[in-house]
């Protein structure tokens, strides 16, 4: 679905993406770690075309920037990482944007279908109830979940998320996973997300990417890349031993 | 989950357009000239329909030549003025986006005065000169402004939109004094620039503005959805499938189309397309789709307010009608500025 | 940024300033001087017969002594430029303010900068014994610069035909020209005289002050400006005369109060229609007399707005119009 081949991002002197090469097909959940600063969002920028690139990205087989704008994003979702909002919006008016890739333009109508979309999209992340709010009273994790709601409304066959569970509880950390896992079920779809949390990662993820400092360090299976060995090497540090004794506090 | 409308209901319409023509009604019938209530209207009615004119106490030209152009003039005028701040409010994701704050409607002066001051005209329209001259240092000024902003601060905070606001008018009036010292003998006329008024304005001043309203106002209109996605986040607005740069083409031709003729017209009314908007979201909401048309009618109706004010207040002299805008202007200034501080993102 | 917007409308009406006479009285520029001077006082020449010793007091009351007549002068003013070249004093003119435009002779002296931008440095090192200027936009510290810099700074600062006679009389012996003075000044009185015979027949007969035209706001001249004066003398009646200085007016008033006459001082700049054919072509002016009769006339070379010996002239000239013009003015009645 995904082919990316060299990707290189620069500003100015400083490289932030070195040569990175990757490809996503049908079915997969593709983890990008990586500590800060390693490159993991740049990625997803570079994707979404709002950031400058050099190397090759292909779309579903085609030249990402081949594509309509509204043609892309029927087929590629994103969800960023920081959201803040100056108008008092209502989160149904945010939700029903996601639909704006199939009735673009001045003078397409809102068809039965998108009403459909957004109600399913409502339903999964559980907004019902805060459809009529200002998006200016929300919190962090309810701002995330209208993003979300926006993203699946949109409907593409493979979302990029920018840290998904990012300001979510672990209530909602754990809903969120669980509904992306039930979303990828369906054929033609796939994820790739930028995570922190390193076992959700290792948990959900079919395969996986590490970056540090701009390069590719591995890339493959889940279980081949996201080895102690790999961690300690990028992280610098024991990742499995704190992990452990980060564990063993709640067993006392 | 009920469908809901987001534009503008039929209801809606007819009051906004119901208030909007009883200010007009009233901005015509008051004036530096006492003309009778009755007698106002019988003109305009004989003179729509081709009647004989009837005998009134004043000349007739007093409403038909003078009060009504100009009143028209001025409600298109604050029409587009607060569509292009509602327009550029949305591009620019912040509420004290005006071409007035951003320095766009002073651009507009300075490509005017330049015309005049250089002599650049075009023969057999004598207007033309300053207007097309203004338009293209409206949308000059835009692209600098955008430039700027974007370069300084990605997520166009509320100070940047600020600072570069005040460099912006700082190097405009700069070159402006410039041009000043040096056809010093035009400086009347100049100073016309810095403070708009619509005194003496014409039917064809009125089917200029009209024209340009139905034509870009429409453009704008069209792409109020576009422009919520703007509003809530450029970034956003790409992703969910807007081709942002067309999009941002497109508003900024228009914006400056309508700001160029109406500095032309009316010379630098500041602050109107930062007032209307921001009442009318209180009563509308952020939604473009109600917004636009809202802002329309409202733009409208604070302008026929604020010029009648300039006419009646000293009569007969007269208040140029950029000082009453600028007063209401200012102080709603500082009020959003200080909300955008208190609500979080500033 | 408002206030820079200020600065820069302040800057471009130096020129309307100059030219208006009947604005507030600025505060007197007062250096230290220990006689103080009357309020009410005419300049009083006492040129005492052994030296050549000259003692005037100019138009705030200060006392200007000179040990003889002045030969290096800088006149900020283009009212006072006019005034010693009608003098002929014009040879003394070291330099001049940049809005000093008559006679032509004038350009070719060096020109300073004038009213908010005076440049001292520029005056200075033209030095001049004299400094003539008005109170529009010196201020103390400037004058306490150019005195202590042994330049004599002299305010004249007509508001009335009156006034301009006592600036003519001041400079005149400044200069020691008191009899060329006194030619001018009894010539302008003559000629004021003469445009004052029509004045019964005339009375009645509205005329309105055009100072800037519809396209960049109506402007008008009211009460207490030269215009004013001079229609009072020739018997018209200001249509603006409830209106003090300069002030913009709603254009209907121009229609409703339907003056006889209409004098546009607007000035051509060779773009468009002139200014005489723009007021008949506007929209609805037709009902007004003096578009009805085609009695408009144009005097764009600021004769009747300089507190300058050139006001006779204007008189003159829009004077003659109306003798011209008689029966047409004489049936509209």
């Amino acid at each position: 679905m995904l082919k990316v081949k060299d990707l290189t991002v620069r500003y100015g002197d400083l490289t932030i993406l070195d040569q990175v090469s990757f490809h996503v097909e049908e079915g997969d959940w593709l983890m990008v770690a990586g500590p800060n600063g390693a490159g993991k969002s740049t990625i997803i920028n570079a994707v979404a075309q709002g950031a400058p690139y050099t190397g090759s990205i292909d779309l579903a087989g085609r030249d990402i920037r081949s594509y309509k704008a509204h043609e892309r994003a029927r087929l590629l979702g994103i969800l960023s990482q920081h959201h803040y909002f100056n108008y008092s919006f209502t989160v149904e008016e945010v939700i029903r944007l996601g639909r704006y890739a199939y009735t673009p333009g001045i003078f397409s109508r809102p068809r039965e279908e998108d009403e459909t979309y957004v109600r399913e999209a409502v339903e999964m992340t559980g907004l019902g109830p805060l459809l009529g709010q200002s998006v200016l009273t929300l919190s962090g994790g309810e701002i995330q979940r209208v993003f979300l709601a926006q993203l699946l409304a949109q409907n593409p066959s493979l979302l990029l998320l920018d840290e998904p569970t990012n300001h979510l509880d672990l209530v909602y950390q754990k809903q969120t996973f669980g509904l992306l896992k039930e979303w990828l079920k369906s054929p033609g779809r796939a994820i790739v997300s930028v995570v922190h949390d390193l076992g959700p990662a290792r948990a959900y993820g079919s395969r996986a990417l590490l970056l540090d400092k701009g390069r590719l360090e591995a890339r493959g299976p889940i279980q081949e890349v996201l080895t102690e060995e790999n961690l300690n090497r990028v992280y610098g540090m024991d990742v499995f031993a704190w992990m452990r004794d980060m564990l063993s506090q709640w067993q006392r | 989950m009920h469908k809901r409308r987001e534009g503008f209901r039929p209801f809606e319409y007819l009051l906004f357009a119901g208030l909007t023509f009883v200010t007009f009604a009233v901005s015509v019938s008051l004036g530096s000239v006492r003309v009778p209530l009755p007698d106002t209207v019988t003109l305009i009615w004989n003179a729509l329909w081709r009647l004989p004119l009837p005998e009134t106490a004043v000349s007739p030209s007093i409403i038909l030549a003078v009060r009504l152009p100009r009143v028209l003039s001025v409600a298109l005028t604050g029409a587009a003025l607060s569509l292009c701040g509602g327009a550029m409010q949305g591009l620019l994701r912040n509420p004290l986006a005006d071409g007035s704050t951003l320095g766009v409607s002073s651009g507009a002066s300075l490509g005017a005065v330049i015309a005049i001051a250089f002599g650049i005209t075009m023969p057999s329209l004598p207007f033309a000169g300053t207007m097309v001259m203004a338009i293209l240092f409206a949308f000059l000024s835009l692209i600098i402004i955008l430039a700027l902003a974007y370069r300084l601060d990605y997520s166009l905070s509320t100070n940047t939109i600020i600072l570069i606001g005040v460099i912006y008018s700082m190097f405009v009036s700069s070159i402006m004094s410039f041009i000043i010292t040096y056809a010093s003998d035009r400086v009347r006329q100049i100073t016309f620039w810095t403070m708009g008024s619509l005194n003496g304005s014409s039917y064809g001043n009125a089917l200029i503005l009209l024209g340009a309203l139905l034509v870009f106002g429409g453009v704008i209109l069209l792409h109020a959805r576009e422009l919520n996605a703007f509003a809530i986040g450029e970034d956003n607005a790409r992703h969910i499938g807007i081709n942002t740069r067309r999009v941002k083409l497109t508003v900024m031709i228009s914006v400056s189309v309508l700001i160029g003729v109406s500095v032309s017209i009316g010379g630098t009314i500041g602050f109107v397309g930062l007032v209307t908007p921001h009442m009318v979201r209180m009563i509308t909401g952020p939604n473009h789709k109600k917004l636009f048309p809202a802002s329309l009618f409202g733009g409208a109706i604070f302008l026929m307010l604020a010029d009648l004010l300039a006419r009646m207040l000293l009569n007969p002299v007269e208040l140029p009608l950029g000082v009453v805008t600028s007063f209401v202007g200012a102080i709603v200034f500082v009020f959003i500025f200080h909300r955008a501080r208190k609500t979080g993102h500033a | 940024m408002k206030h820079k917007k200020l600065l820069t409308i302040l800057s471009g009406l130096i020129l309307i300033a100059l030219l208006i006479a009947g604005c507030a009285k600025p505060e007197t520029p007062d250096p230290s001087q220990s006689e103080s001077a009357p309020a009410e006082s005419h300049p009083v020449q006492s040129t005492e017969p052994a030296d050549q010793s000259i003692t005037v007091t100019d138009m705030t009351g200060r006392t200007i002594t000179l040990d003889e007549p002045a030969s290096r002068v800088v006149a900020l003013t283009a009212a006072d430029c006019e005034i010693l070249y009608a003098i002929g004093a014009g040879d003394a003119l070291v330099g001049r303010g940049e809005y000093c435009d008559y006679p032509a002779e004038v350009l070719e002296v060096p020109a300073v900068q004038s009213g908010a931008e005076t440049n001292l440095e520029q005056i200075i090192d033209l030095d001049p014994q004299i400094l003539l200027m008005s109170t529009m936009a010196q201020s103390e510290e400037q004058v306490a610069a150019l005195e202590a810099a042994g330049i004599k700074c002299v305010v004249s600062d007509a508001m009335d035909i009156e006034g301009v006679y006592t600036a003519i009389t001041m400079i005149g012996s400044l200069m020691g020209k008191d009899a060329e003075a006194q030619a001018v000044i009894t010539s302008m009185k003559t000629t004021f005289d003469e445009v004052a015979v029509m004045a019964e027949s005339l009375s009645g007969k509205g005329i309105y002050f055009e100072v800037s035209p519809l396209e960049w706001g109506l402007w008008t001249a009211g009460q207490g400006t030269f215009m004013d004066e001079i229609a009072n003398l020739i018997g018209l009646d200001n249509a603006f005369a409830d209106i003090s200085g300069w002030s913009e007016i709603s254009e209907e008033q121009v229609l409703e109060r339907d003056p006889d006459l209409i004098l546009t001082i607007s000035m051509y700049f060779g773009e468009g229609p002139e200014p005489v054919d723009e007021i008949l072509a506007r929209t609805g002016w037709d009902t007004v007399s003096a578009v009805k009769n085609g009695l408009v006339l144009n005097l764009p070379d600021n004769e009747l707005s300089r507190p300058g010996p050139r006001l006779a002239e204007g008189a003159r000239m829009l004077f003659d119009f109306i003798m011209d013009h008689e029966s047409v003015l004489d049936e509209a009645a």
